[in-house]
């Protein structure tokens, strides 16, 4: 069976919530708009986002690693807030696997929303109904648009390309390719719902300076000095002996 | 959580209703094997129109907190997987079995179906507290809910509500049945007590899930939130955590045991050991228990810890620091660098 998904790559994001505000831009106009705004350039604007971007700290001072995550709905393979709802509103279509919400269905029980770990849910209070991102199901089959934009709007927009829309149950999808080469991971793996989207783990990047010192050491490079003193440290211990002898002077001075 | 008022209306109306009819029903069954002299028929009819409103009043109160009162027939659609369709579904059926009942007794239709649409009546009302309650314990992301103990505590509330309303009833016709239901009242109070430290007891021995379990990252590794990607509140901390709720609920906590357990008991040991019963004190403790009742809802609600609390740093971290030892003695080899 199809289970179409997103997969994040923790390493490449930035944190810019592009993805977020284009969600929102996309899905306020588009088939299951309109996301409603309370006070939106007041003091506490509130409203309904699909598609929010977390930023957490990891490792104790002074080693620490700042990482973003951009959660919005996993479409569980095992979704429980399907089974809860009292109205059949909520389902997870068997095509593709995509969990939706039937706006014309649901009571606003908020039940479902109860019943997701993850807090991927969210009410509407204009509408009063429960909304969750759609995967841009109106996009992803709208055949008007030219094949490579059919894609979720959070994934076109995604400066970093750190992003990725596809069936993660076909072998032959980019998707299924990233999860399996970087072994990517999901959130709440021990809360039974088998979550479709998967993140890719950050990784430690390393370069050999090296290999581009003589393109970089050159006397016309502007930042000749600085790349002296940041990369050879021998040079910079020599800048601050010069250095040091006159400051000495400079305090001894009435 | 955030506690909805109607949702507690609901449980006070539903609960006076259903444990009413549980024991009126039960005292007419008793009848039909030569038990007990049953209950003038008035009686009967007195506390069947009293359910029938309450339960009425109850659903129509708890569809306040629905987003659309309207469509709330829709809720019997999924029966065989929501708990809260069941719940509407034997809610609703025990109210019309209800109304059907008392218009057989009122024109002494038929025994026979007298006492079938009883019993019918009587197992639907327990059905739908349990359905109710099982709304509740069967959610296991909000980790003190998710036990038995919450059904049990939620039934034992519906029989003390329905004793202790019953035994004014009987206060007031001189039936012979007060002594008992004094008793009752006290056994049910005692035995709602004893379940509901359990209830508050068995939250400081929950495992609770880590934030580095929600991001699927080493136990050993400290994890800070930094942003929660929004200026203000949104749905998801308004819904699933109630500040304010937090900062009453040691204020809130003692009141719920005061007016639920201690006043009640106190009054019916008075009551056993002076000898002296009068409809104040029979009221009072009604009151008392319908008050705190209404208190420990609204602390069952604002107790409850949803699980995706962790994402935005506002989970209880007692859990972690139990199972810190036993994590960083266990060598995780899974790095967030790949």
């Amino acid at each position: 069976m199809p289970q179409y998904a997103l997969v994040i790559d923790l390493n490449t994001c930035v944190g810019c919530h592009a993805c977020a505000t284009n969600c929102k831009e996309w899905n306020t106009q588009a088939a299951f708009g309109p996301l409603s705004d309370f006070d939106p350039f007041g003091r506490a604007p509130e409203g309904v986002w699909y598609n929010r971007i977390f930023t957490y700290e990891t490792g104790e001072f002074p080693e620490t690693q700042v990482f973003h995550l951009p959660k919005s709905c996993l479409h569980c393979q095992d979704a429980p807030c399907v089974p809860v709802c009292p109205t059949g509103a909520s389902y997870k279509r068997e095509q593709d696997g995509i969990v939706l919400v039937n706006y014309d269905d649901c009571i606003g029980c908020k039940l479902c929303a109860w019943s997701c770990p993850y807090g991927c849910r969210e009410f509407d209070e204009a509408d009063k109904v429960m909304k969750k991102c759609t995967l841009c199901i109106d996009r992803i089959y709208d055949e008007t648009l030219p094949p490579e934009h059919r894609k979720p709007a959070c994934v076109l927009t995604c400066p970093a390309r750190a992003r990725f829309f596809g069936d993660i149950e076909d072998p032959n999808s980019e998707v299924y390719k990233l999860i399996e080469k970087r072994q990517g991971f999901v959130l709440f793996p021990d809360m039974g719902t088998n979550p479709a989207n998967h993140y890719l783990p950050r990784q430690e990047t390393t370069i050999n300076l090296e290999e581009y010192e003589k393109h970089i050491l050159k006397p016309d490079n502007p930042l000749f000095l600085e790349v002296l003193r940041r990369h050879k440290p021998g040079f910079a211990s020599e800048e601050t002996k010069q250095e040091q002898p006159e400051e000495s002077y400079a305090e001894e001075l009435p | 959580m955030h506690p909805p008022i109607s949702l507690i209306f609901f449980f006070l109306t539903a609960g006076t209703s259903i444990g009413l009819f549980i024991f009126v029903y039960f005292i007419e069954f008793l009848k039909l094997f030569g038990k007990g002299q049953g209950l003038p028929k008035e009686v009967v009819l007195l506390s069947g129109v009293i359910s029938l409103i309450l339960i009425g009043a109850g659903a129509i109160g708890a569809s306040f907190h629905l987003g659309h009162k309207l469509r709330a027939w829709k809720a019997v659609k999924r029966f065989h997987t929501s708990w809260l369709s069941r719940e509407a579904v034997f809610s609703g059926a025990y109210g019309l079995t209800l109304l059907i009942y008392l218009v057989i007794k009122y024109f002494d239709i038929s025994p026979f179906f007298e006492h079938f649409f009883g019993i019918l009546t009587w197992i639907l009302g327990v059905l739908s507290g349990f359905s109710t309650a099982m709304i509740y314990a069967s959610n296991k992301f909000v980790l003190e809910w998710n036990t038995g103990i919450t059904v049990i505590y939620y039934l034992l509330m519906y029989l003390m509500l329905g004793s202790s309303a019953f035994t004014i009833i009987s206060y007031y016709y001189n039936l012979p049945y007060t002594g008992t239901f004094l008793f009752l009242t006290f056994l049910f109070v005692l035995l709602g007590f004893g379940f509901r430290l359990a209830f508050n007891i068995r939250q400081f021995y929950i495992k609770r899930p880590t934030l580095n379990e929600a991001l699927n990252l080493p136990h050993n590794r400290p994890v800070r939130v930094i942003d929660k990607g929004s200026t203000t509140d949104n749905f998801c901390t308004t819904e699933f955590y109630y500040e304010k709720g937090k900062q009453m609920l040691p204020t809130f906590i003692p009141l719920a045991y005061l007016f639920t357990f201690i006043i009640p008991l106190f009054l019916l040991v008075y009551i056993w050991i002076t000898g002296t019963v009068n409809q104040y004190l029979l009221w009072v403790i009604y009151l008392s228990i319908l008050i705190g009742s209404a208190i420990e809802r609204w602390c069952f609600f604002v107790e409850g810890n949803h699980v995706q609390n962790l994402f935005y740093g506002l989970y209880p971290e007692e859990g972690y620091k139990l199972r810190k030892g036993f994590m960083e003695r266990k060598e995780t080899r899974t790095s967030l660098y790949g």
